[in-house]
């Protein structure tokens, strides 16, 4: 992907592309540097105003799909539409200034070479300024503003994103002068992989598996990794235990890169925010979306789908929930959605139920080792 | 026009006086005599203006349920002359007679003698005690001290040739009250003491204007005069109040509409004076309350429908006042503010009359016009003064600008790039040594976003224009408000922890 940027035989679609750069800490400075020269240009101008921050749109209404034509991987990505955050509006003048406020820490912890997570960076931004930081998400948009503002990554920025991350199964990991860490043998909590991007980066990697399947929750996750599943069929095991963060999905990207050969199944619930989170890991995601579209990998739909729904007895299926149909309006409406997903989507909802994937325990609590296995011999993914 | 006491009835033909003498080319004289042997008095009012037609008196209706037959037996005697008679005609007006014993007397008329002047006398006898009237007749002329009605470019002053009996004699020549009209008010009572003659009316200070000033400039100056002398409750300015003009802060609008073959052409002119004083000893704080003056046609006038609504109408919080009301006081309307700040106050007349005269009265400002003339002299006290007036919008936003000078100021001190930082202080007009602190470099942005703020506060909103990006080959395809990341994925919330 990277590549593709940096190539001189650029396709139509991609001058289209917004992107984030990975850059050094001084390259973020420069760029933090020209944004207040140029505020105080203005400002100090025979006729003065106060400059008005663009942000790239981080809406659907901005975002654009780049399907595989040379690869079998398709992203989204954000376009050249942009939304402004002014000091004049009244309703929005403390959004503007907490702009301003996350680029000044952001600009300390980078003259001191310094790395925070999200979390630490809220307690200190809500000690330094209360009125105009209330909450972690508060603090999470405008760090986005930033990343959508100066068009550096939020690694670059030197903020960490921690990561929920866990891999396990047959690869081997190594830290640059560390030893390998063997992951089959981590037990049932895997190895955790770290919020920090430039040590997943210099990881090295061995592995001799065939398959790696990403599960959506972590007690999943665990009751595979201790029934040594990996073993029956060598895969790698991973999970974000939830919604994929970026760190989770930068490894799995390298891991996809690193072996190419190997597919990559992903195991959900029936429901449309595991479609939804299927979706993240495969295309990437808007409100990241200018450094998310690095990490879009081809994820395949393994389970649960439809057709597995036969094998789990009727009272395990719930009812969709309002969240449920919100989610599911907003994945018909996107335009990445494969054919064979809509209508899965469109069972979902016709039905008006969900399924998780503890329901198929109801078959025996080895049931789940093989049913992963059956699906996989049979190439029963989507 | 209707006629309810025998105060306003004086006080018109003074004011019809006051416009003949308005209308003429020269310096003219008003005299106001009142002879006073109780219970009668005899009023005589004469002045020197043009000479004036008989419609003007005979439009006058009087019945008997506004000045009873008691006050007033209905009598005027008129004398008047214009330039090219060469005569003074004299008349007797009943106006109290039914239609066609209304009528005119003509009496002899007196020879000029190729002498060339304009004037008119009118006499009437009325019973009224004298201390009444005399109120009445100082507040108008106080009122009319306002308007400054101009001054002629010649200094002489128009001989007056003394005939017989109740013409104006030919007093001494006091102070000019209206700049053109040298006006006396003189009380004869006829007492024990024997003739007296009090001149009650009080000379002021000559100031600048001339001949060519517009009337709106003389609305100003004496705006300016009223509000000096504690609206009229000093004969003197305050010395002390006032001892720097900037305290006081004056500017004017003027609006008119066309003329066309419906309606005459009207001026609106308003004026507005805000004074700024801490809390002094002579100045009694009069709370939070603007006494409105109006004038129509050069006159003092009562407030009018449509000027009530065009004050309530206008967007005052784009000025950064609040209006609570605004009442018919009859000679002014009274607005009462929210919250003005302790030591500010704000004085204001209207004026409104017709491009020619004289004419039909039919027709009035409407309330645009007036709403017109205030918002233009409220703009225009806006653009003369910065900060002043700031909507309350503006006042917001100014609250915020100590933060955001906090946060850059913050980027630039504890940036390690000494280029970056000498361009910086380059821009911010500030010296280059290194040893500036971040409280100087702060105080300075912040001066320079109020400042920017102020002044785009007083821009119209059609010309405001969006402010130009920070990093300049970005250029917007739309504008969207910004949106809720979390719009995107609804199930962001407590189902699926935050993406980090």
């Amino acid at each position: 992907m990277d590549d593709l940027s940096k190539s001189s035989m650029k396709f139509f679609s991609d001058q289209q592309l917004c992107f984030a750069d990975i850059l050094l800490p001084h390259e973020v400075q420069a760029r933090i540097q020209v944004a207040v020269l140029n505020f105080l240009k203005i400002l100090s101008s025979p006729d003065p105003e106060i400059s008005d921050l663009p942000l790239i749109n981080r809406k659907s209404s901005n975002s654009r799909v780049s399907e595989g034509i040379l690869t079998d991987v398709s992203w989204i990505f954000l376009s050249h539409s942009f939304c402004s955050r002014s000091l004049m509006k009244a309703n929005a003048t403390k959004a503007f200034i907490r702009v301003w406020k996350v680029m000044e820490m952001c600009f300390e912890f980078l003259t001191q070479e310094k790395r925070v997570t999200q979390r630490e960076l809220f307690y200190k931004l809500l000690c330094d300024s209360p009125h105009y930081f209330s909450s972690q998400l508060q603090v999470n948009r405008t760090i986005q503003d930033v990343v959508a503002l100066l068009r550096c990554s939020r690694y670059s920025l030197g903020i960490m994103a921690s990561s929920k991350g866990l891999v396990a199964g047959r690869i081997l990991l190594q830290e640059p002068n560390q030893e390998a860490v063997d992951c089959s043998a981590c037990g049932s909590s895997g190895y955790a992989i770290s919020g920090d991007l430039n040590l997943l980066e210099s990881l090295i990697m061995k592995t001799d598996a065939r398959y790696i399947v990403v599960v959506e929750k972590h007690a999943i996750f665990q009751r595979l990794a201790e029934d040594h599943v990996f073993n029956q069929i060598p895969s790698i095991l991973l999970t974000a235990k939830g919604y994929p963060d970026i760190a989770t999905r930068f490894l799995l990207h390298r891991m996809s890169r690193a072996f190419p050969d190997l597919p990559i199944l992903a195991l959900v619930d029936w429901n449309p925010a595991g479609l939804a989170i299927l979706s993240t890991y495969k295309f990437g995601s808007i409100g990241m979306g200018l450094e998310a579209y690095r990490y879009a990998c081809n994820v395949k739909w393994l389970g649960l789908r439809g057709d597995d729904l036969q094998l789990i007895p009727q009272q395990s299926l719930a009812p969709l929930k309002p969240r449920d149909l919100q989610i599911a309006r907003s994945l018909i409406s996107s335009t990445t959605l494969q054919d064979n997903y809509r209508q899965e989507l469109a069972v979902m909802m016709q039905s008006g139920q969900r399924a998780e994937i503890e329901a198929l325990y109801s078959n025996g609590y080895d049931y789940l080792g093989k049913y992963l296995a059956k699906k996989i011999v049979q190439a029963n993914y989507i | 026009m209707d006629i309810s006491s025998v105060q306003k009835l004086c006080i018109h033909l003074i004011s019809s006086a006051v416009q003949r003498c308005r209308l003429s080319e020269g310096l003219c004289r008003l005299s106001v005599v009142l002879k006073s042997s109780p219970p009668i008095i005899r009023v005589s009012i004469s002045d020197t203006g043009t000479g004036s037609c008989l419609e003007e008196f005979q439009d006058l209706k009087c019945n008997r349920e506004g000045i009873g037959t008691e006050k007033w037996d209905g009598l005027l005697s008129i004398k008047t002359t214009s330039i090219s008679d060469n005569k003074i005609y004299h008349y007797h007006l009943n106006l109290r007679g039914s239609v066609s014993a209304r009528r005119l007397t003509r009496l002899p008329s007196i020879p000029k003698n190729d002498a060339k002047f304009s004037g008119t006398e009118v006499c009437l006898s009325i019973s009224e005690t004298i201390d009444a009237l005399l109120k009445d007749i100082k507040h108008y002329f106080q009122k009319m001290l306002i308007l400054k009605i101009p001054v002629s470019s010649t200094a002489t002053l128009m001989p007056f040739i003394c005939t017989q009996n109740d013409m104006v004699r030919n007093l001494y020549f006091n102070e000019t009250f209206l700049k053109s009209v040298a006006a006396e008010l003189v009380i004869e009572r006829g007492d024990a003491s024997g003739l007296r003659c009090e001149n009650v009316f009080l000379p002021n200070e000559c100031s600048p204007l001339n001949f060519s000033s517009s009337n709106v400039e003389r609305l100003k100056s004496g705006l300016e005069e009223y509000v000096l002398k504690h609206r009229n409750s000093l004969n003197n300015k305050c010395d002390s109040c006032f001892c720097s003009r900037e305290k006081l802060k004056i500017s004017s609008g003027v609006a008119s509409s066309m003329e066309s073959h419906r309606s005459p052409g009207l001026i609106v002119e308003a004026v507005i004076a805000i004074s700024e004083l801490p809390e002094s000893l002579c100045f009694r704080s009069s709370g939070n309350k603007t006494e409105v003056l109006h004038f129509k046609d050069f006159s003092p006038s009562s407030v009018s429908i449509a000027s009530l609504n065009a004050l309530t109408s206008i967007d005052w919080r784009s000025y950064g006042l609040t209006l609570v009301s605004a009442v018919d006081q009859v000679d002014h309307a009274l607005i009462e503010w929210e919250s003005l700040p302790p030591y500010l106050h704000i004085d204001m007349v209207i004026h409104c009359y017709h491009k020619q005269y004289p004419g039909k009265y039919k027709y009035q400002p409407d309330r645009h016009l007036i709403k017109k003339g205030v918002k233009l002299a409220l703009d225009d006290l806006k653009e003369k003064h910065t900060g002043l007036l700031l909507s309350a919008h503006a006042v917001k936003i100014c609250s915020y600008a100590p933060d955001l000078a906090s946060s850059i100021a913050g980027i630039i001190l504890s940036s390690n790039d000494l280029k970056f930082r000498s361009k910086c202080s380059t821009l911010l007009e500030l010296s280059q040594s290194q040893a500036i602190g971040k409280q100087t470099v702060e105080d300075r942005i912040k001066e320079k976003i109020i400042s920017v703020i102020e002044t785009n506060d007083r821009k119209p909103e059609k010309i405001k224009e969006a402010a130009p990006f920070l990093f300049e080959d970005d250029r917007p395809q739309d504008l969207d408000p910004a949106d809720l990341y979390l719009e995107e994925h609804a199930g962001g919330g407590n189902v699926f922890s935050f993406p980090d």
